[in-house]
Parts: C-alpha cells; sequence; structure tokens
C-alpha cells in the first residue's frame, strides 16, 4: 500500500469538500436571488393575462386606440428585462456547477491513477472522525450529479420561455418552484457534517 | 435683448460650457430642466403606483365584501383619501406638463428669433456640436407629446380606477400607470441625445 498516494488522495477529498461547502453557500444566494425575479415573472404573467382578457374598445381607455399595443411592447421589454437578469443567474449556477464539476472529477481521476496501489482495506476503512474513502467519493458524486442536473433542468426551463407565449409565461415560477428539492440539499449539508472532523483534521 | 450677442460666434472654448451666451444658453437651460421634469415626474409616478395598488386592494376586497354580506365598514373612507392622494400625484403632473409646455415655447420662440436673425435657413454653425436649432425644437416636441399622451391616461386611469370592479381591468390601470406606454425607450433616448449634445453628458 502506498501511504504517499492514501495522504494525497485524503488531501484530495478535504480540498473537494471545502469547495463543495463555499459552492453550495454561493448556489444558495444565487437561487435567492431568483426568487424575487421569478415573483416578477408571475407578476408580468398576470398583467399579460389581464391585457388579454380586456377589449380596451369596451372600456374608458378607448380613447387611446394605440394603447394596447404601446402597453404589449413595454410589457415585452419588462419581461425581456427580467428574463436577461435570469440569464446572468444562470451564468452564475453554471459556475457553481463547473467548480464542482472539476473538483470531483480530479478527486475521481485521482483515485483511478492510485487505484492499484491501494487496498481495498485502507479505501474502504472508517473511523470515529473520519469516513472511509469510497463513501467519501460516493458523496462527492452525489453532490455533483444533483448540481449538474438542477442546473440542466433549470437552464432548460428557462430556455422554453417565451415572452410571447403566455401560458408557458404563467406556468414558468411554479414549474421553477417544483424543481427544488430540499431534501437533497439537506443531504448535501448532512455530508458536509459527516465530514467536518475529516476536514479539520491534517 | 441680447442683442448682437444672440449671433455669437461659437468657438471650441466657448462652447465647452459656463461662457455659453444668448440662444445657446437658453437651450443648455432648457435640456436640464427636461432632465429635472422628468426626474421629478418619474418620481411622482413611482409614489402614484404605490397609492395607486392600495386603491385597487381597497376597491376589490369592498367590492368582495358587498357581495358576501355586509357593506363596507370604514373602507369607503380609506378609499377616499387614497383617490385624493392619487388626484394630488396627477395634479403636479399636470403642472410638470404644463412646465413642459412653456419649455415647448421657449424652443419655438429660439427657432423663430434665429430665422429672423439668419434667414429661413437659421444659423450656419451649429450652437453646440452639431444639432439645428430645428432639431432642438423638435426633440422638445417629441418629448412633450409623450408627456402629454402619459398624462392623459394618467387622468382617465384617476377617473376610473376608484368605480372599477373587474380585476382585469383594475390590473390593466396598473400596467399602464407603471409601464408608461406613451414614453417608449425612444423618448429617453432622446433626451439623453439632447443632454449629449448640450454637453451635460460627457461625449
Amino acid at each position: 500500500m502506498s501511504k504517499a498516494a492514501l495522504l494525497s488522495l485524503q488531501q484530495a477529498l478535504r480540498k473537494s469538500f471545502q469547495t463543495l461547502e463555499c459552492n453550495q453557500k454561493v448556489w444558495k444566494s444565487v437561487l435567492s436571488e431568483c426568487s424575487p425575479l421569478m415573483d416578477s415573472l408571475a407578476n408580468l404573467a398576470e398583467q399579460w393575462k389581464a391585457l388579454s382578457n380586456i377589449q380596451i374598445a369596451n372600456t374608458p381607455l378607448k380613447d387611446f386606440p394605440d394603447l394596447e399595443e404601446k402597453l404589449r411592447f413595454k410589457l415585452l421589454l419588462a419581461t425581456d428585462t427580467v428574463l436577461g437578469k435570469l440569464n446572468e443567474k444562470m451564468s452564475a449556477l453554471q459556475s457553481v456547477r463547473d467548480a464542482i464539476s472539476n473538483q470531483v472529477y480530479a478527486v475521481i481521476q485521482l483515485y483511478e491513477q492510485n487505484a492499484d496501489s491501494l487496498d481495498l482495506l485502507s479505501v474502504t476503512e472508517r473511523s470515529a472522525t473520519a469516513p472511509s474513502i469510497a463513501d467519501m467519493l460516493e458523496w462527492l458524486q452525489d453532490a455533483e450529479r444533483y448540481y449538474r442536473q438542477q442546473f440542466l433542468k433549470k437552464k432548460t426551463l428557462l430556455q422554453t420561455v417565451r415572452a410571447d407565449n403566455l401560458s408557458l409565461l404563467e406556468s414558468t415560477p411554479e414549474k421553477w418552484k417544483s424543481l427544488e428539492s430540499p431534501s437533497a440539499d439537506n443531504h448535501i449539508t448532512d455530508t458536509l457534517c459527516k465530514v467536518s472532523f475529516f476536514m479539520e483534521s491534517q | 435683448m441680447e442683442g448682437p450677442s444672440g449671433d455669437i460666434t461659437v468657438t471650441s472654448s466657448n462652447r465647452k460650457c459656463s461662457a455659453v451666451t444668448g440662444s445657446g444658453r437658453r437651450i443648455k437651460d432648457g435640456a436640464a430642466d427636461w432632465h429635472n421634469l422628468r426626474a421629478r415626474w418619474e418620481k411622482l409616478n413611482d409614489d402614484g403606483f404605490v397609492i395607486a395598488g392600495n386603491i385597487v386592494n381597497l376597491r376589490l376586497s369592498s367590492h368582495r365584501e358587498q357581495q358576501v354580506h355586509t357593506p363596507p365598514a370604514g373602507g369607503a373612507a380609506e378609499l377616499q383619501e387614497e383617490c385624493c392622494k392619487l388626484h394630488d400625484i396627477v395634479h403636479k403632473m399636470v403642472a410638470i406638463v404644463m412646465k413642459m409646455e412653456r419649455l415647448m415655447a421657449s424652443q419655438r420662440g429660439i427657432l423663430d428669433l434665429e430665422e429672423f436673425q439668419f434667414g429661413p435657413e437659421g444659423r450656419k454653425v451649429p450652437l453646440f456640436h452639431s444639432w439645428t436649432t430645428k432639431q432642438f425644437e423638435d426633440s422638445s416636441r417629441v418629448l412633450l407629446d409623450a408627456f402629454r399622451r402619459e398624462l392623459q391616461l394618467k387622468q382617465t386611469i384617476l377617473q376610473e380606477l376608484g368605480h372599477t370592479v373587474t380585476s382585469d381591468l383594475c390590473m390593466v390601470y396598473l400596467s399602464c400607470w407603471l409601464h408608461q406606454p406613451f414614453t417608449p425607450p425612444q423618448t429617453r433616448l432622446t433626451l439623453e441625445a439632447l443632454l449629449l449634445e448640450t454637453g451635460h453628458r460627457p461625449l
């Protein structure tokens, strides 16, 4: 068994969990910035719907024949602005996903390079303070997959939204909410708790 | 009267800022006024939107109560109060548009003066960077027309808002108040161009 390989693998694992920990915070804060934007989108959808439901010509606004067209244009602008801001947030989420993915791929690669020199016992052995290497690798992959899938789902959802398609616009905030998975997120927090002693040890 | 200073030759040194006199001075001050009036209008618009939102909420909830059973308790007084507040806002907007009309009139006066001084072609050398005096008048007109129509819309909304019980129509009124459909982005660009040309914004 190679002691050096084991040590470097542990070091890489520590670094991966640190990356995971700080990126989890970034992810959460970006998501919390998205929710007011989603509220604005829902509100704009309501305005679109109200405008489609009424006949301007039958209301006191009939003296403004071009009102509907102009209001539609302004609503389109406002919707566009919100969608643009959401896209910026998606870039932030993408960099979180990339940071985590890169780190996890690196540690998996390191493990695979040294797999021959590591015996089964040293990979599966755990102590009161440190989980086994096998467990930790698995947790990292779970977390990486979670962020990758979450990002993809959100991105796909936003790519299908069209400012001129009312039903899509209306359903987006709800769909966005339904993508949230508090249990998976708690699971990552649990994982970080499980490895906290390991991360502190050198 | 400004007399001969009206056709002062604008050189690169006095074109910059404080040395501007005569028609240039008036136009430059007018541009600053446009900017300030628009800023005040936007502030009033924001304040008014909050009040309009309150009115809609009060109106719709009291309408719902009426449908169920009892007449609204203290809602009417509150509604009246909010409507008065909105009335004040629109009243201030009327004052702003009146000031804009005066700006427009002085712009037209400058144009007339220059036609008198330099003939129907107007002055040969631009007052600032490149615009002719006519262009200042044109952009003032674009701005004035936009705000005039916006004001008409606001006045209609003010009259109707407290009497509307269809939630869709209320929503459209609020939407109109907030998004100001008659001041498209071109209005903002026109104002910015005016500020750029007159040197209020650095080139």
